[in-house]
């Protein structure tokens, strides 16, 4: 096998694999390491865990709260993620399902071509977005434009290769499915497929470092996914610390005579 | 969406805290400062690092919050200092992004590797003026938070950074002067115990005088049933004075065992602006008098941060409260379950029980004077979801009620801008800005009569409707309430 192919065939994408889900298992782990010193959700908000985990949903599988707020970019996001979500999915089954296609029909080999295209026209739209609007523009920095054109290149290189017929599938599958069985096989030896190939393992290792963290952050989001119960049910605070305050004593050692005003030892009945 | 890259909201900052102050209170680096001249103390760059490093250590949302912004920009319009002043750094992810870049700096990995590029910045003397400016040009009124994706709260990124801010002897007087008052006085306005009796001995005889009725207001009275704790702001006069009136109104009518305290005589709580240490301290007071006097258990008056501190932070901070009992109305025998553990009631919640089992005696029409619109506070509204109530009270107590355009109320609703430790002289142009697309639906429900359960709402809209020119009456829920009573 040609080294440079073994190399990025064979080893590199256990490498960012391996980073991808430990890298984002220590964020997580970091995360959770830090204590909660408040029950702080944002009302309204649920008093019952059915409340918080339908609260919750919403937000994962509606954007409910994105489209409370702006609907030109709900629709530019949501059209993005489900689109992802369906790019990855059909990525899978494709690999598991290659050698039975005409068993299980070919819905997901033709699912992730139209997926893509979606996927690849929200993208740019974010990514104009971020340009032309002087609100978001002000708060990009260079990395939030890196990640989209990372994106898009990666979906554009799909995109293309399908649309033109530029890679064989089969072949494709053959090589992932012996990645999966800890048997590479050589890749496809491909300029279009591995330039989609490498650039996905780039964007796998960059995930857990980055923004895109947001893929499971947003379950700790403690504004979300706590309940309004905190007059109910006391949260304990594991660094709290004592105070020392002026004591009733103290207090009326100083304000004496204004207090006997009021009554005696301060009491009016 | 439009901005203004001059930054013209740079110039708007709060006064430098007193040095008697900054001693009184304990607070780092007491020393001679201004807005202009900080002063900073020689190492302030390690001691804010140290301080930093120990608050996204301390607080699971703040480095989580920190982490995982998209910068999706759902937030940009939503906080009323940018709509006001259209100065990028007001936007809510920009404002964190001040914090956050710092945070990138020193403690991120990718940070430390690539710098600007992913948005990481050195934490410089220029970088400490932006912080002390914008980060006290937030409310903390949570209005961003409703509008992420993953509900990041910038009131909470706030919290955090105010107290590096705090930590390297940069707090405003606007809270400092309330805070040193309460801790030393009783209170954040500075009334002593002798001008507070006086207060209650004028309202109630302005109460005989209107209604004929006489009431004896009770005071640090042990073994009351109920601790009554309004915001001090309430005897203090002015748009507060009529809710003062009419809950001790409310009060007689219904012959409730309750008394007043002047050591605890402030519900609110500057301290929850500053920091920790003294949020608890402030609220604390409030504890050992309910113990100290033996009451069963504590009613909250029309306040807005205080109850942020009393339904979030006060079982956590002080508590358990488990010398008082869980409170029932003793009038219709309601067991407030929700309360059962902090012990602790809104008068909203108190009265609305009142008026569902028709404990009151009402007569609506006394207000037949005022077409009456309701401004729900950002605390009451956003931190405990308290958005019936006082609406259930009003359509008891009014007969002309308005509600106010949907995109600036109830959970969307645009705060006083006043919150935060704004309530100050020096940012009257900031908050005149800010307040506008309020002060727009207010005038566009026809209103004369603004009816507020927050202290702040109350002296805020008071000198808003001035500026605008509004004619429009500022008051309390329970001033509506009062008028309507019904004495035989």
């Amino acid at each position: 096998m040609d080294p440079i192919l073994f190399f990025i065939g064979s080893i590199t994408p256990y490498i960012a694999f391996f980073v991808l889900i430990f890298g984002l298992a220590y964020r997580v782990v970091r995360w959770l390491s830090i204590p909660i010193p408040f029950r702080f959700p944002v009302a309204p908000a649920p008093v019952t865990r059915l409340g918080v985990l339908k609260r919750m949903s919403l937000d994962l599988f509606v954007f409910r709260s994105l489209l409370k707020g702006n609907k030109k970019l709900w629709i530019g996001g949501y059209v993005f993620h489900v689109a992802l979500a369906i790019t990855l999915i059909s990525h899978i089954l494709n690999v598991y399902f290659h050698y039975i296609w005409d068993v299980v029909g070919y819905f997901w080999y033709e699912a992730v071509l139209y997926s893509g295209i979606f996927f690849l026209a929200a993208l740019i739209f974010l990514f104009v977005r971020r340009i032309v609007l002087p609100n978001v523009r002000y708060i990009s920095k260079i990395s939030d434009y890196i990640i989209l054109i990372l994106l898009i290149a990666i979906v554009f290189l799909g995109v293309y290769m399908r649309s033109f017929g530029l890679i064989d599938i089969s072949a494709v599958s053959t090589y992932m499915y012996s990645l999966l069985t800890f048997n590479p096989t050589a890749p496809p030896d491909n300029i279009y497929f591995l330039t989609h190939y490498i650039l996905a393992q780039i964007l796998f290792i960059y995930i857990p470092f980055s923004k895109v963290s947001h893929l499971i952050g947003w379950i700790l989001s403690t504004t979300r996914n706590k309940r309004n119960i905190t007059r109910w049910r006391r949260h304990v605070n594991p660094w709290d610390y004592p105070v020392k305050i002026m004591t009733w004593e103290e207090y009326y050692e100083k304000f004496k005579d204004e207090l006997e005003t009021i009554g005696p030892g301060g009491e009016r009945k | 969406m439009k901005i203004d890259k001059s930054l013209p909201a740079r110039k708007y900052k709060l006064y430098a805290t007193w040095k008697r102050d900054m001693e009184t209170l304990e607070l780092p680096f007491p020393r001679e400062w201004s807005h202009k001249e900080f002063n900073l103390p020689p190492d302030w760059k390690k001691i804010a690092l140290k301080k930093m490093e120990e608050v996204v250590n301390k607080y699971r949302s703040v480095k989580l919050f920190l982490d995982i912004c998209v910068k999706c920009g759902a937030c940009t319009d939503k906080c009323p200092f940018f709509l006001g002043t259209l100065d990028p750094n007001n936007m809510p992810v920009a404002r964190q992004d001040l914090f956050r870049s710092v945070y990138k700096k020193y403690f991120t990995l990718t940070g430390k590797i690539f710098g600007a590029l992913v948005g990481a910045e050195e934490l410089t003397e220029e970088m400490v003026e932006l912080w002390y400016t914008y980060f006290y040009q937030c409310s903390q009124c949570r209005r961003c938070s409703v509008f992420c994706p993953y509900g990041i709260d910038t009131a909470e990124i706030m919290i955090a950074a105010r107290e590096v801010l705090t930590a390297i002897g940069l707090s405003p007087r606007s809270l400092t002067e309330a805070i040193a008052k309460c801790e030393t006085i009783g209170n954040h306005m500075g009334i002593p115990p002798a001008a507070l009796l006086s207060a209650i001995q004028f309202a109630e005889e302005e109460i005989k005088e209107e209604t004929g009725i006489e009431i004896k207001v009770p005071i640090n009275k042990k073994g009351a049933e109920i601790l009554y704790v309004p915001p001090s702001a309430d005897f203090f006069g002015g748009p507060h004075w009529g809710t003062l009136k009419g809950v001790i109104k409310m009060f007689h009518q219904i012959g409730l065992d309750y008394t007043i305290s002047t050591y605890a005589s402030e519900g609110g709580n500057f301290g929850t602006w500053l920091g920790y240490e003294h949020m608890k301290k402030i609220n604390k007071k409030l504890v050992e008098e309910a113990r100290r006097l033996g009451v069963k258990w504590i009613l909250g008056g029309e306040c807005g941060h205080m109850w942020r501190v009393i339904h979030a932070f006060m079982d956590t901070m002080n508590g358990p409260l488990d010398f008082l009992e869980e409170p029932v109305s003793p009038i219709t025998g309601t067991k407030f379950k929700h309360a059962a553990s902090t012990k602790m009631v809104h008068i909203c919640e108190f009265t609305a029980d009142l008026i569902k089992h028709g404990k009151l005696k009402l007569d609506p029409s006394k207000n037949d004077q005022y077409i009456v619109t309701y401004h729900d506070s950002c605390n009451p509204a956003r931190v405990m979801g308290l958005i019936e109530e006082p609406r259930y009270i009003l359509k008891n107590v009014c007969r002309n009620y308005v509600e106010l355009d949907p995109n600036v109320n109830r959970e969307k609703t645009i705060c006083c801008c006043a919150g935060g430790g704004l309530l100050a002289d020096e940012t009257i142009e900031l908050r005149l800005k800010a307040v506008r697309p309020k002060i727009e639906a207010i005038k566009r429900t026809g209103a004369n009569f603004l009816a507020c359960i927050c202290a702040i709402d109350k002296a805020a809209f008071t000198e808003y409707s001035d500026h605008f020119k509004l004619n429009i009456t500022v008051g309390g829920v329970h001033e509506l309430v009062g008028n309507a009573l019904v004495f035989d």
